[in-house]
């Protein structure tokens, strides 16, 4: 299942809790990991000048700055690669969502593992006008799943055993689904389906009965009956539940209740967004606000 | 006649020539044997003799030395009128004196003359343009940095550019592989959103063969993405090609003559073999000047043209919105003051400023777009044009140039700078890098994605 991770880092502590979860996952799935750092954005047209990610500094790349930074990713990680000394360090230079994007597609891992944002640099120019979020970009485009931790994943103790998909019934939803089962079957989790109907538009001045709603909830329990789980019938422990409410906070505190250790979700943006990508915001949210790592699965997982 | 091991008359010819060069970090040794460079000033009059024809001889000779050419360069203006940055006395006190010495100059002269020509010229051609006598001082300092190069009085990261053209017949190390895999990516990427979207690579015969900046390729495909996702939404019959696909020049900037013969042939070839029926370049205004403008006399084209019929991607986007191959969404046009950067080289140099007022008139919101002042072809340089953007040395003269685009954004209260050329949307993000003005730049592609109208059998099924 995860036979191979890339751990993007930007190797500073915005990615530490990340960190925590890719080491540890690399140790229970027996996963070869890379530790894939970009250490500088391009700039100054052809010049040979970077920006370093790491301290914001304009640097004069060769050699030597190369091996430096790699040494101090290491350094990072010190503790860690202790007991994981088969750990692959990389470093590369572009802007970052490309070059994890292109070592993605070399390597083909099952999973990248990346951590928030490093919120710095907003004074950048650069930053402002190219990179929007490189998690973002990431999610979007990659061919496999990307596996978030923003906070402390408190609800993670090295591996996977209580995962909820969450589904809007679109077809990347459906991508989604292919793969949360699939990590329920290997990994034998049990698999919470859920689904969270809207009720925000009623903030807009739109108040619907309690019967309509729950009329809605009805239809939308026999639509995932239909839909997915004439699928697991054969999984031991599945579960499903419609709430209503603010998609994200519902799935948040279902996740919390079911003591969840993983949340998998579909990525939706539209094509428009091409420049700038954006996460759809439910995913967003989630993403920023769950108490265990969240998986976004955009493509179907061959 | 002492010549370093980095810093010497002879170009980059291969591979391992350009990564001992690439790694003297800052062109720190290069700029030591700089000093120490000596001049061969017979080959530098032999050179003079053979190639400075009629047209520089008679510039140098009837300059009137009237000085109406001073105002018209943003150089000038923005160094407190310094009487030395005035066109005519920049290319008198250069040009003009080797010829007047017969080559026999120094080495603390030629490099007073690299400065001038790569730090006090960016090449834009606007003093021509108010010349009484039409005297071009921006094709002269052209021709100057061609003598200083062929001496080995260039800056390294041209070196480097110039070099990389001969190895790579590409600014950067960007090999036809590269290439073709980087386009085949992005359309591997996006393809979930543009069903059917595909890279057609080597069609023959095809209406459009589209080339473009290595950088693209190396730094930002998605503009690969861009480019080909819109020739598909306009349904157009496109291909690129596995070689000959790199358009730009440093070899340009650097005045290496042979490199730029070598690159240009390199693309002409592919256009001969391929025969399309156009050929159309990417958002890159040196790479036009380059590709479709000068590379037909550096090949020694007969008619002045590229084997294909050349426009610049305004252009053909200008004429997409025209015919309606492309569809702008009202609701989504621009809706903040925007103004857009005149690229010398494809607008004072080409006369393209309809195209680009044309394509505005489709993507902005009317009352939202504010011309510059001065503005099409009398626009201002943007700062770092010309190769003035890439060379550390002159990086401070760089920052002081980008003062003048600054205040004329300024003027406009633009919050967004609509800038079709690599190097114009460097320079304006570097303005705003070192000024922070608060505005934000863009490429036309990025922006035509947001509004145009995917018709309906080009949309993903849901």
């Amino acid at each position: 299942m995860f036979q191979k991770i890339l751990f993007a880092t930007s190797a500073t502590e915005a990615c530490d809790h990340a960190a925590r979860v890719a080491f540890d996952m690399a140790d229970r799935y027996q996963s070869h990991l890379t530790v894939f750092h970009v250490l500088g954005v391009p700039t100054r047209a052809y010049s040979q000048v970077v920006v370093d990610i790491r301290t914001g500094d304009k640097v004069i790349l060769d050699d030597d700055y190369r091996s430096w930074v790699e040494e101090e990713v290491k350094i990072h990680y010190a503790k860690q690669l202790e007991t994981a000394p088969e750990t692959s360090i990389e470093v590369a230079v572009g802007l970052p969502h490309r070059e994890i994007l292109r070592k993605a597609r070399d390597t083909q891992p099952d999973l990248i593992v990346m951590g928030g944002s490093t919120g710095r640099d907003e004074e950048s120019a650069y930053k402002r006008s190219v990179a929007g979020s490189t998690l973002q970009r990431v999610a979007k485009v990659a061919a496999c799943p990307v596996l978030v931790i923003t906070r402390p994943a408190a609800s993670f103790w090295g591996g996977f055993s209580n995962v909820v998909f969450g589904t809007d019934f679109s077809r990347a939803s459906d991508n989604a689904f292919d793969f949360a089962v699939k990590l329920a079957r290997q990994l034998n989790c049990d698999l919470h389906l859920f689904h969270a109907l809207d009720i925000s538009a009623m903030h807009a001045g739109k108040l619907a009965d309690q019967d309509e709603i729950e009329d809605q909830i009805r239809a939308a329990l026999k639509q995932m009956r239909r839909r997915y789980l004439k699928r697991v019938k054969d999984l031991p422990n599945i579960s499903i539940e419609v709430w209503e409410g603010l998609p994200y906070v519902e799935i948040v505190k279902y996740a919390r209740e079911k003591q969840a250790d993983l949340i998998v979700m579909a990525h939706h943006t539209s094509a428009a967004q091409l420049g700038e990508a954006r996460l759809g915001s439910v995913m967003e949210q989630v993403m920023v606000r769950a108490g265990c790592p969240v998986i976004s699965v955009n493509r179907s997982i061959s | 006649m002492p010549e370093g091991t980095l810093c010497n008359k002879s170009p980059i010819q291969t591979e391992a020539q350009l990564k001992e060069l690439l790694n003297d970090t800052s062109g720190k040794l290069y700029y030591q044997e700089l000093n120490a460079l000596d001049v061969d000033s017979d080959k530098l009059w032999a050179t003079i003799q053979k190639t400075c024809k009629s047209r520089i001889r008679t510039w140098l000779e009837i300059c009137a030395h009237c000085g109406m050419c001073a105002d018209s360069c943003f150089l000038y203006l923005v160094n407190k009128r310094d009487p030395t940055q005035v066109p005519a006395y920049k290319i008198q006190s250069t040009l003009g004196e080797i010829v007047k010495r017969k080559g026999r100059v120094d080495n603390a002269f030629m490099q007073m003359a690299m400065e001038t020509a790569w730090a006090k010229c960016t090449c834009c051609n606007r003093c021509g343009m108010y010349c009484p006598h039409g005297i071009d001082m921006g094709i002269m300092f052209g021709y100057l940095r061609g003598l200083l190069y062929a001496q080995g009085f260039v800056p390294w990261e041209l070196k480097i550019g110039a070099g990389m053209h001969r190895v790579y017949r590409a600014q950067m190390d960007v090999t036809d592989d590269d290439f073709v895999e980087t386009f085949e990516w992005m359309a591997e990427e996006w393809e979930d959103d543009f069903p059917g979207l595909e890279i057609p690579v080597d069609r023959e015969d095809a209406d459009i063969l589209y080339t473009v900046n290595a950088r693209e390729v190396k730094h930002y495909p998605e503009d690969l993405a861009e480019a080909g996702i819109l020739f598909h939404l306009a349904g157009e019959n496109w291909t690129i090609t596995s070689s000959g696909w790199e358009q730009t020049s440093l070899a340009m900037f650097a005045g290496d003559w042979e490199a730029c013969k070598m690159q240009v042939e390199h693309v002409y070839a592919a256009m001969e073999r391929l025969r399309p029926k156009r050929m159309v370049g990417t958002e890159c205004g040196h790479a036009h000047r380059a590709t479709v403008v000068e590379g037909p006399y550096w090949a020694g084209r007969a008619d002045g043209n590229p084997p294909s019929p050349s426009i610049h991607y305004v252009e053909w986007l200008a004429e997409a919105l025209r015919l309606g191959k492309l569809k702008i969404d009202p609701q989504k046009r621009i809706k903040v003051p925007v103004t857009i950067q005149d690229s010398c080289n494809y607008i004072r140099n080409h006369g393209l400023k309809l195209a680009t007022r044309e394509i505005i008139s489709h993507i902005v919101e009317p009352g939202y777009f504010i011309e510059m002042s001065p503005n099409r072809e009398h626009n201002y340089c943007c700062g770092g044009g010309g190769g003035f953007n890439g060379i550390g040395l002159y990086r401070k003269q760089r920052n002081q140039a980008l003062v003048t685009k600054r205040d004329q954004i300024l003027a406009t209260g633009a919050e967004l700078v609509i800038a079709p050329c690599h190097n114009c949307w460097d320079a304006i993000r570097d303005l705003e890098e070192e000024y922070k003005i608060g505005i934000k730049w863009s490429f036309l592609k990025p922006l035509l994605l947001k509004m145009v109208i995917v018709p309906d059998h080009l949309k993903p099924r849901t």
